[in-house]
């Protein structure tokens, strides 16, 4: 095989970029009074400044949104979106483009490509374009590979493809303690750390009992009526924070009668976790089954 | 060995795919990116720090064998593992495809012949035509070990994402007596409890096994060996100028892929100001005469560093000042508690009393009364209470466009480009202020350096004595400002140095008598102050910044309590006319809120979000206009947190707020918000509809502009995109070329096609015309 043929230009160029949220644009504010010697100057190009926030320059935060500027982390339970292009950066127009995007991961390979069905064809400076997504389940390795195959207009096939590999995190630590009464109630203490490097929103934390349990929620406080979470205002988790959450379970009545019955079950349920990062950026996790001893 | 065992879920139709289009892959493979060089070394490298904990770990399984549920489908994870192995595989043997093509043949049937099992694995297959045979038998190895480490697995619960659940049911991988083989999260440094994550650690250690009672909870990971770094590394607080500030709010720390893995033509392009090169670290401290300010009498050439200063014989008493044979009348201008209405109202003006006042620290309060005590005879000051300032680069003057289009464009094109610089303007603040408002601030910061220069406190004269004057420090003022604005923090934190606290005493109108005569306040501008205060957060210290900026707060509201309590504002009972006294609390008020605003902002910058929160909210009480501004602003906080419902609640305040204004601003804001709100449930066609319902208000309304095109790319429409962006800029180039419209702009063209380059270089013409000597060409990429 003749390895060392010359690099072929292709008609087509395939161009991947990861869509994580935008970001929203920090401008540095730098005033000034009257009296000192720029006058309003300083203040005035705050207001010309078209990222500021207008009636309040000072507000570090703006609203201009910005594209990512690098491919970030991903981590499990998030959802992986991406967009794919195909650009004719040719002159000629080229025919049944068929463009593939799957994803290798440690087990399978799925196909995330929203249509299977071929371009009939794409004229010069005109793309194909394709937004993915697709919910990490996986930790670990993953290639996102895109192919695509094309006819050129003297008729030869083409066919080129592109591997993109990027590591799937793992976001939280989940650890749990049970705790036996002697009633047959159960105590479940969880603690959940974030081990990303952003704060996270926890939007749910509940733990799901197996049929045989009901399940107490115990992360609020009722003072005067109202009911106040045990983590304070602080509704989000700082990189490295953990937080604990406490359930107590109870029999269901009809397998409380049956005292030995309940005293051998060791399934108790299983925690469900939901959490927001960036506008938004949405992660579900769930353990298995909670074992008690 | 089943290590290798390849799942039998492998894609049919791919390995059909294949085998038709292997001729032709074979000869395109230089169009695959994958680059593994840094990973293939972290990931060797862990695994034999998991070699030895997995030893451990065996032998600690082996004698609880009695207590363990051994898993029902222990292949399932065994599959797994192999599988990764299989996958590094390919990775590795894609990095090594260039060099080693000639092999290529060779090397595959060995390849096959030695691993039967993934004869039929499509992916395999596939990249062995381009893989080496060492790497090959290297990576086999470590699919060893990592089958080795299987039984560690025992230990946690799988932790899975809801579809994946079909198996949760049966009890999976669980030891039951977690107390016993769970290691202790007090003794690791990073508190991470689980079992594989250890194997950064040094984990082997049995001492670690103490039980905490707690059972780590996994996430069920075919294998733990690829997942290298923990992401756990603290954030450093590393400020990297606008737009990378946006990094603030994201993912600061790129732990694994970086851009360049990913985007094969994608540099993630950070904005780095560039360091001056002509600016000195240090210039040798000089002794020399000091000649003391505006007394000017003193002609010691040493420092007698206790003679005059209070400290010497204890703090001057009011009695030791009534034996001065100096006029009443200027030691009463020193002294808070005196009233003369003759000196304060001859030689002060309101206004100049209003802003200049301050109160200096004690010790700087003892030297001044010194000062004006011993008016007829030498005051020596220690010099580390003397302000020495000079520039510590003469020249930052430069045009990083014009270089550019040097490089890119050629030099008939590079003639073009003409800007003021700091030759062709009046040497005087006329040409300074001109210079500031056509953008070109490296020109202005030369020309403040030429004016101050002339004032003796150039280049090199850092720690030679000099004198301040209301104009000095002014210069000053607008030079480490626009430092600052240029993101050169490291060049203002050098020249700022010598200004210490900003409170030494010959920053003080009462260090100069003569020249001042009873004028009293500090003449190192408020907004100085703050400049001073916020500068330690953008070199990566917020700490420091909160700290001055709570200096500040006490002085602000020492200063409202002394007006309140019908004093002057440095506490001295000065007669202050009802009018004047308001003007005055309004002043400092507004100064408070600044303080206020810095704070908050400092607060956000370190992410700490709700402080930040709360010193927003105390901002809406100084400034009652900006509360809808403000309230949108915490909103977009708690959206950037995730915080989704909360942001909504302070949305509906701002219509709140605003539903007694009618106005296009805050139509506009209402609208905005919604947009954003809708970003953050994810509905980006909504959120597009809502930015363009503002463009219809409002046409030339940047921010809307500049999102509702973000948002088009998140549905799938880059040439519209496209097309809004180009129109925005062509439409209106004065307001559009900012650095984060072109930023998005060049990433666009990045995405859309090879010839990207083109495209940027025309942007680079565009902003040739428009743009000052300040514009940050970093957004161009142009690299």
């Amino acid at each position: 095989m003749d390895v060392n043929q010359p690099k072929q230009e292709h008609l087509l160029a395939l161009k991947v970029m990861r869509l994580t949220k935008p970001t929203l644009f920090t401008n540095i504010p730098v005033t000034c009074e009257e009296r000192d010697l720029p006058g309003n100057l300083f203040n005035q190009l705050m207001k010309d400044d078209p990222s500021t926030v207008k009636g309040a320059e000072t507000l570090m935060l703006g609203e201009m949104l910005t594209l990512p500027q690098n491919f970030g982390n991903i981590f499990l339970g998030e959802t992986f979106s991406s967009y794919i292009s195909v650009h004719n950066d040719s002159s000629q127009v080229v025919k049944d483009i068929l463009v593939k995007a799957d994803l290798q991961t440690s087990s399978q390979r799925l196909n995330l490509s929203a249509s299977s069905a071929a371009v009939a064809e794409l004229k010069p400076d005109c793309c194909i374009d394709d937004v993915i997504h697709h919910e990490v389940k996986e930790i670990g390795t993953h290639i996102l590979v895109c192919a695509v195959s094309y006819t050129t207009q003297t008729g030869e096939k083409m066919y080129f493809r592109k591997f993109f590999k990027f590591q799937v995190l793992k976001p939280l630590d989940v650890k749990t303690k049970f705790y036996n009464a002697e009633t047959d109630e159960v105590f479940l203490e969880a603690q959940i750390q974030n081990i990303t490097t952003s704060p996270m929103f926890m939007e749910k934390v509940s733990l799901e009992p197996s049929m045989m349990y009901n399940v107490a929620e115990l992360n609020t406080v009722d003072t005067a009526g109202e009911s106040e979470s045990t983590f304070g205002a602080r509704t989000y988790l700082q990189p490295m924070d953990t937080r604990q959450y406490l359930y107590c379970l109870k029999p269901k009545q009809e397998f409380a009668e049956k005292a030995g019955v309940i005293k051998g079950v060791t399934v108790i349920g299983k925690l469900d976790i939901v959490w927001k990062t960036n506008l938004g950026e949405r992660g579900r996790l769930q353990t298995s089954q909670l074992q008690r001893m | 060995n089943n290590a290798k065992d390849p799942k039998s879920t492998s894609d049919e139709d791919d390995s059909r795919d294949i085998v038709q289009q292997k001729t032709q892959e074979e000869i395109l493979f230089h169009e695959e990116t994958i680059d593994l060089g840094g990973d293939e070394f972290e990931s060797e490298g862990n695994e034999t720090v998991s070699e030895d904990s997995n030893n451990f770990v065996d032998k600690l399984n082996e004698q609880m064998m009695e207590s363990v549920i051994i898993s029902d489908s222990p292949n399932n994870s065994e599959d797994d593992t192999g599988e990764l192995g299989c996958l590094q595989e390919i990775v590795d043997q894609m990095e090594a495809k260039d060099n080693q093509k000639s092999q290529t043949e060779v090397d595959k049937e060995e390849f096959l012949s030695n691993e039967s099992e993934t004869e039929h694995e499509e992916t395999p297959r596939d990249i062995s035509e381009i893989g080496t045979d060492d790497q090959a038998s290297l990576k086999e190895e470590s699919i060893q070990e990592a089958v080795k480490e299987e039984p560690k697995l025992g230990n946690n619960i799988p932790v899975e994402t809801k579809p994946n659940n079909i198996d949760e049911s049966t009890p999976e991988d669980q030891i039951l007596s977690p107390s016993t083989t769970e290691p202790s999260s007090e003794a690791e440094p990073i508190p991470v409890c689980t079992i594989f994550s250890q194997a950064n650690n040094a984990s082997s250690q049995p001492q670690l096994f103490l039980p905490d009672g707690f059972e780590p909870q996994m996430v069920k990971s075919p294998s733990f060996s690829s997942i290298i770094e923990t992401p756990v590394k603290s954030n450093p607080q590393v400020v990297q100028p606008s737009p990378s500030l946006s990094k603030f709010f994201g993912d600061t720390v790129n732990t694994n892929t970086l851009a360049s893995d990913f985007f094969d033509s994608f540099t993630t392009s950070n904005f780095i100001s560039v360091s001056n090169p002509n600016a000195s670290s240090s210039v040798p401290e000089q002794m020399s005469s000091l000649s003391n300010g505006g007394d000017g009498s003193s002609s010691n050439p040493t420092f007698p560093v206790q003679n005059g200063r209070p400290e010497a014989g204890g703090p001057p008493s009011s009695l030791e000042i009534n034996q001065s044979p100096k006029p009443f009348s200027q030691i009463q201008a020193v002294f808070a508690g005196s009233d003369d209405p003759f000196a304060t109202a001859l030689n002060m003006s309101e206004l100049d009393r209003r802003n200049d006042a301050w109160i200096p620290s004690e010790e700087t309060r003892n030297v001044l009364i010194s000062v004006a005590t011993q008016q007829y005879s030498a005051v020596f000051i220690d010099k580390e209470n003397l302000t020495m300032p000079g520039l510590k680069f003469d020249n930052i003057q430069g045009d990083a466009v014009k270089d550019l289009m040097l490089r890119f464009l050629g030099e008939q094109a590079a003639v073009k480009r003409q800007v003021l610089n700091a030759n062709s303007v009046e040497q005087s603040f006329v040409g300074l202020k001109q210079l500031i408002s056509s953008k070109n601030w490296r020109a202005a910061v030369d020309l403040c350096g030429r004016l101050l220069t002339a004032h003796g406190q150039g280049y090199k004269k850092s720690g030679l004595p000099a004198s301040h004057t209301t104009d000095s420090l002014q210069l000053w003022f607008v030079r480490l400002s626009l430092l600052v604005k240029l993101n050169l923090f490291q060049s203002a934190e050098m020249e700022f140095e010598p200004f210490g606290n900003l409170d030494q005493p010959d920053l003080y109108y009462e260090y100069y008598p003569n020249v001042y005569p009873g004028r009293k306040g500090s003449m190192v501008p408020f907004s100085m102050r703050i400049l001073h205060a916020e500068l330690p957060q953008y070199l990566g210290n917020p700490q420091e910044s909160l700290d001055r900026l709570h200096s500040m707060k006490i002085i602000c509201a020492k200063i409202l309590e002394n007006l309140e309590q019908g004093l002057a504002e440095d506490g001295s009972m000065t007669n202050i006319t009802q009018e004047n006294r308001q003007a005055s609390v309004q002043l400092w008020r507004s100064r408070l809120g600044r303080v206020m605003y810095s704070m908050a902002n400092c607060l956000l910058m370190m992410k700490d979000y709700v402080l930040a929160v709360d010193a927003y909210h105390s901002v809406i009480k100084y400034y009652p206009q900006q509360e809808p501004q403000l309230l949108s602003g915490i909103g977009r906080i708690f959206l950037q947190i995730g915080d989704i419902k909360t942001a909504e609640k302070y949305f509906q305040d701002v219509e709140k707020v605003t539903h007694k204004l009618d106005g296009l601003q805050s139509q506009i804001m209402v609208l905005m918000n919604r947009a954003f709100l809708h970003l953050g449930q994810n509905n980006f066609a909504e959120a597009h509809r809502f930015f363009t319902e503002i463009l219809r208000i409002d046409s030339s309304n940047a921010v809307a502009n500049n999102n509702a095109a973000v948002c088009l790319l998140y549905l799938g429409k880059l040439k519209d995109s496209l097309r809004q962006l180009e129109g925005m800029v062509q439409q209106d180039p004065q307001h559009y070329l900012h650095e984060s419209v072109l930023f998005n702009l060049t990433t666009m063209y990045e995405l859309e096609s090879s010839r990207s380059m083109q495209k940027k270089q025309a942007l680079l013409e565009a902003v040739a015309i428009k743009e000052g000597d300040s514009f940050n060409t970093q957004c161009l990429k142009l690299g």
